[in-house]
């Protein structure tokens, strides 16, 4: 009974032996990230403020995105900061994996399988959302010069539509109610052109005879000023 | 020898030599009209200059109609019905495809080009679709060269009173307040300089910017009265163009022109702030003004354009315009009869300038903005010019001219 009790009690102490190298390397990797992630985040910070990355960031528009969305930090600090934790998690990941645990392990490659899409479909909701602004404001723009009174209507449509059109491309690359998000797109964004359509073509009839005689009036009564 | 320059070219510019003047065309697809231009440069030359050496460059954009075959063939054979007595030497002629972005500042660049070759005393340049070219544009844009010294001719047309309305409102009086010089058409088109304003040209870094595809007219100007060269104006009459294509869009035209002005503004901050007062520009050439026919304008789209600009552009603006821009639009909104100030007008164009210059917005977007807001200013002075003669006008556009110089210094002091 006592040497059941010895024998169960060495592979116990065999297995920890065995695994307090694994451990022992995965904290390694965890410090050795937290210094280098560190590293990285100084070197991009001075980088971009070498290359002027804030001046050009709020010339594009993306710190005014930002600052909708309520951050306030310049850009130079948020890359920094994103590098950080990219850097911070792969060395973590390094580290779980060097524990060698198959539980761990699978976890990890699920989550290491995911990951990549995760990504993806925050680069496209971000995008989305800066296209569908620059886009939405040149068609507000080019709709006013054209004397266009439905120009504000236009503008963020365009700049909705964009949107949408994003959050649905990364929901389905999530996977996340893959079907129902196409389908709910394809019925929302069909309703929008069919209720537009007749509300334009009914309950606007008048305005819209309206606007275009009077389109066709001011083409007939265009100016003769040379601008140049 | 230069690299923009074709060998066939090099090798036509070996054999003349030397030339007392170059006249320069740019051209794409105008066959249609530059025959005409070329035959008054020729009547032009021969009739003013009969003893000096003079060339002729068709620098092309790659016309696909012939015009380069036009500028080949056409000839005046007989001086005699111009009462001209005939030239010993024929006018040398080169046809060459221009190297380089398409537009008229890489054609230039290749008259440039040519001018310094040829060793030239004074060139001009003319465009290529003018209907109302004379002889008499040829003396006028070259004789202050050779005869007074002076380095830059600006072209001084006859104009209706609502023509030229961007020149009015914002070229000549921003120009003017920046630098000094009271050049009453900074992009006319057709200008005379010397050659030694033709290799300063080709020394500047900006053939691969948009002054290669529009804006050297008055890149030309403004670098011309910037670096001090010395510069007068000539009085050519009316300038007819042959009809535009429909598409000549105004917010593009606008954006095109004011681009250029802002861009000139960004090189040359040392020398503009410099300047306190403005100086006349001696004006060459026989004046005169003709009887105004009546001319179509629709003030209400005008105003119409303006009141949607204010409706829908008011958060784009907001970036653009100062606090006191703005409230005064919205004054300027509720006017009866719709007046537009040029105070205001002077401040709105300043801050555009400090926004260029602050890269608050994408550029193109920022300008664009600016198209409601133009009109307005334009309906508001078409308003009160209705009933007025062509000098009365002049002094309502000096007027405006005053307003932009006694707002420099708020220009001025928050350039930094």
């Amino acid at each position: 009974m006592g040497r059941v009790f010895v024998e169960q009690f060495k592979e116990f102490l065999g297995k920890i032996a065995g695994f307090l190298p694994n451990l022992l390397t995965s904290l390694v990797l965890f410090v050795a990230g937290l210094l280098i992630a560190w590293l990285i985040k100084s070197v991009i910070v001075r980088l971009a403020a070498f290359l002027k990355m804030d001046a050009v960031s709020e010339r594009t528009g993306i710190v005014q995105v930002l600052q909708k969305g309520g951050i306030k930090e310049p850009v130079s600090r948020l890359a920094g900061r994103l590098i950080y934790w990219v850097v911070l998690i792969s060395f973590i990941i390094m580290g779980l994996d060097a524990l060698q645990m198959p539980a761990v392990e699978n976890l990890l490659g699920t989550f290491l399988l995911y990951l990549p899409n995760v990504i993806v479909a925050c680069a496209i909701i971000v995008s989305g959302y800066l296209l569908g602004n620059f886009l939405g404001r040149a068609v507000l723009i080019g709709a006013v010069n054209a004397g266009l009174p439905i120009a504000g209507l236009l503008g963020k449509f365009v700049k909705f539509t964009v949107f949408i059109m994003a959050v649905t491309m990364s929901l389905e690359l999530l996977g996340i109610g893959k079907d129902t998000v196409i389908i709910g797109f394809a019925i929302l964004f069909g309703g929008v052109v069919l209720a537009l359509s007749i509300a334009f073509g009914l309950g606007g009839k008048d305005a819209a005879k309206d606007y275009i005689d009077r389109m066709l009036r001011e083409k007939k009564e265009e100016d003769d000023i040379k601008h140049i | 020898m230069s690299v923009i320059l074709r060998e066939e070219v090099i090798q036509r510019l070996g054999e003349i030599g030397e030339a007392d003047i170059l006249v320069g065309i740019p051209s794409f697809n105008n066959a249609d009209s530059i025959g005409h231009v070329v035959r008054a440069v020729q009547a032009g030359v021969a009739k003013y200059f009969p003893d000096k050496k003079a060339i002729l460059i068709n620098s092309d954009g790659g016309s696909g109609d012939g015009t380069r075959e036009v500028v080949e063939r056409v000839i005046i054979d007989d001086f005699q019905p111009l009462l001209i007595n005939q030239r010993q030497d024929l006018l040398s002629k080169i046809v060459t495809p221009y190297h380089g972005i398409a537009g008229k500042g890489s054609a230039f660049r290749t008259v440039f080009q040519i001018a310094k070759e040829l060793n030239v005393k004074a060139c001009a340049v003319v465009d290529s679709d003018l209907r109302s070219i004379t002889p008499e544009w040829i003396e006028l844009l070259i004789r202050p060269v050779l005869e007074r010294n002076f380095d830059f001719v600006a072209p001084y047309y006859l104009r209706h009173k609502y023509d030229g309305t961007i020149t009015n409102s914002i070229v000549y009086p921003v120009t003017r307040a920046l630098y000094g010089k009271r050049i009453r058409q900074p992009i006319g088109g057709d200008f005379g300089f010397s050659g030694k304003l033709a290799e300063f040209y080709l020394t500047r870094d900006v053939w691969d910017t948009d002054v290669a595809r529009f804006g050297i007219d008055i890149w030309m100007t403004t670098t011309a009265v910037a670096n001090n060269f010395k510069v007068c104006q000539s009085f050519l009459g009316a300038k007819i163009h042959s009809p535009k294509e429909p598409s000549s869009d105004l917010s593009a035209m606008l954006m095109q022109v004011v681009s250029a002005l802002f861009n000139l503004m960004e090189e040359y901050p040392g020398q503009w702030k410099e300047v306190k007062s403005t100086s006349p520009v001696p004006l060459f050439g026989f004046q005169f003004s003709v009887g105004l026919e009546p001319v179509k304008v629709n003030i209400e789209r005008m105003i119409n354009m303006f009141k949607l600009g204010m409706t829908e552009l008011g958060d784009l603006w907001k970036v653009i315009l100062s606090t006191e821009s703005l409230s005064g639009l919205q004054e300027t909104a509720k006017t009866e009869p719709f007046s537009f100030g040029d105070d205001l007008w002077a401040r709105v164009i300043y801050d555009y300038a400090l926004a260029w210059h602050g890269k608050v917005m994408k550029g193109e977007h920022m300008l664009k903005t600016l198209t409601p807001l133009y009109l307005g200013k334009v309906a508001s002075l078409v308003i009160e010019m209705a009933d007025t003669t062509a000098g009365k006008v002049e002094e309502r556009i000096e007027a405006l001219c005053i307003a932009f110089e006694k707002l420099k210094p708020y220009l001025i002091d928050k350039w930094e």
